[in-house]
């Protein structure tokens, strides 16, 4: 067996609809992912993170290209493929008329595991989600964020070789996010592969080992997010409210990114330089780490949440 | 962690897991455990009023109309399932088997809906009388019509991209297929040129070939050759395309 969980090469997916012009929602990704990895496809709505998802996990053909997971080819054998795997669907729900704890429980014995092995991770799958208190309560009287941690809990408790998860928590609040990150690390040490797709940045930083960014079916970037944010040419960043007027003075000091302020990335030994210059100018400046908000705008040329 | 070489599937795997989730779903809806017995109900009442006489035949032609009917669920939960709540991805991008996804969720909803068809076999029984050969026959001919309802209820869903869509075309075939045919009334009341047509639906067929049984009616041996080898070749047909389609459709283009 292959140490890569999965491989895919030059990977095309075309859309054809009767009366509509054909639309190229992957135009050639190839990507490599290590057992054991944590990796996130980052990008905009309709980037194409989803249907490589879907092409990954078997329930989608691609055009051309080809993928392979544990070395067992998506496209010819996906069968073979399947038992390795398991997926949170986009905008994927429990059965309603079920209780979270009917709802992991009978999906681990749908999978082919033992009852005592289902129902000890059944349990442990509730714990690790905050879901005991509403583990009874059918799924419909629960909220949106609840039903979407029992299918984060569904998935996590198969402890499946490779995770595919699109956009795992939406709709979660906070509390529930940073759960479900913390399991996902631990799922991570014990051996599985995850590959995620998700919009929010801070989730794409905090949880995986490396992100691949993705726009109009295309790879424009892959690495750990410190590569990608050392990229932006700079590890700080100084918004100056009301410095235009000065913008070409600024944009000596490093990379400027357009936006509602003046944004300039620097070098941290050319920090005290451009301060001197925004204290004479008498511009208020805002000094901060540069994030991977900044380094999405320079490789994509537009914000995450823009569409 | 060690990846094991996948052994050899089987094409059922996962079956009786996945029957036991449709059964624990469907059970927590007891409402329309109830409610699907409102159409042969009026029905029936329809019946004992116009001729208490066929309310025998109406009986019978109630048992074979629930099975007929929970094609129409498989086909709702189906699409349900797959729209609304994308829950066949989450199973179907896994080790359970396509198949075993359709059959089982088809028998998760037979073993509930069949608590109240029971009812109807009783009423049966006590009004009709029939011998033992014939209550093996109309089980035999109720298995067929519910593996064909479900058959096509299953293959019918996965057109849908909208459950809207469905409520309207879901209901106007089953009726069509289930009321309008003789099911609930005698056979030799319909048109004579139109008899061969309802010979080859399913629910009409099996009717007619009870009927027959219970001596309700007559069929000439070249209409209940039609009814029988149409009966047998359409069920399997259809179960063997819907077996097919599972697969296939598993992953879209």
């Amino acid at each position: 067996m292959t140490e890569e969980a999965l491989r895919a090469e030059q990977l095309r997916k075309v859309y054809t609809t009767r009366g509509a012009p054909p639309v190229e929602a992957l135009a050639g990704v190839s990507m490599v992912v290590h057992r054991g990895e944590r990796v996130a496809l980052l990008g905009r709505n309709g980037a194409g993170k989803t249907t490589f998802l879907r092409i990954a996990s078997t329930l989608l053909r691609p055009t051309s290209g080809t993928i392979e997971v544990f070395g067992q080819d998506v496209s010819r054998t996906p069968e073979r493929v399947r038992p390795y795997i398991a997926v949170v669907p986009q905008e994927g729900k429990p059965f309603f008329h079920l209780t979270p704890r009917e709802q992991v429980y009978t999906y681990l014995r749908a999978r082919g595991i033992s009852r005592e092995t289902a129902k000890a991770r059944t349990e442990d799958a509730l714990e690790r989600m905050g879901l005991n208190d509403f583990a009874d309560r059918l799924a419909i009287t629960l909220s949106g964020g609840q039903r979407q941690r029992t299918m984060v809990a569904t998935v996590m408790a198969t402890e499946a070789p490779l995770l595919f998860l699109d956009e795992p928590t939406i709709g979660m609040d906070p509390f529930a996010r940073r759960a479900v990150w913390d399991s996902f690390r631990t799922l991570s040490t014990r051996g599985s592969t995850i590959l995620l797709t998700t919009h929010y940045l801070d989730e794409a930083e905090a949880l995986s080992h490396r992100l691949y960014i993705v726009e109009h079916g295309r790879v424009l970037q892959s690495g750990t997010s410190d590569d990608l944010k050392r990229s932006v040419g700079g590890t700080l960043k100084v918004s100056l409210p009301g410095g235009a007027a000065l913008e070409e003075s600024f944009r000596s000091f490093g990379s400027v990114i357009e936006g509602e302020h003046l944004t300039v990335i620097v070098a941290p030994e050319r920090l005290g330089e451009l301060m001197d210059l925004a204290v004479r100018s008498k511009i208020t400046a805002t000094v901060g780490p540069v994030t991977l908000e900044e380094a999405f705008l320079r490789v994509v040329g537009r914000s995450i949440d823009e569409d | 962690m060690k990846i094991e070489p996948v052994p050899v599937l089987s094409p059922f795997r996962g079956f009786s897991a996945f029957l036991w989730t449709e059964v624990l779903v469907q059970a927590h809806e007891n409402l329309a455990m109830a409610t699907s017995m409102v159409v042969q109900g009026v029905l029936l009442v329809f019946v004992w009023i116009l001729d208490p006489a066929l309310i025998g035949v109406a009986l019978v032609g109630a048992i074979l109309f629930s099975m007929f009917a929970m094609g129409q669920r498989v086909l709702n939960e189906a699409a349900y399932v797959r729209i609304d709540h994308k829950a066949n991805d989450l199973y179907l991008a896994g080790p359970l088997s396509p198949e075993a996804y359709f059959l089982g969720m088809s028998a998760g909803i037979l073993v509930v809906y069949i608590a109240p068809v029971v009812i109807l076999w009783v009423l049966a029984i006590e009004v009709v009388h029939f011998s033992v050969a014939v209550g093996l026959l109309l089980l035999a001919l109720s298995a067929c019509v519910w593996l064909f309802a479900a058959s096509v209820g299953y293959v019918f869903s996965t057109f849908f991209r909208d459950n809207r869509a469905i409520w309207a075309y879901s209901s106007l075939f089953f009726n069509v297929f289930g009321v309008l045919p003789p099911v609930f009334y005698p056979f030799g009341k319909f048109p004579e040129a139109l008899r061969p047509v309802v010979l080859l639906m399913p629910p009409s067929a099996a009717a007619a070939i009870v009927q027959q049984a219970i001596g309700a009616t007559t069929l000439t041996s070249g209409q209940l050759l039609l009814a029988s080898a149409g009966l047998a070749v359409e069920t399997v047909a259809i179960f063997v395309f819907a077996i097919y389609w599972a697969r296939r459709t598993v992953r879209e283009n």
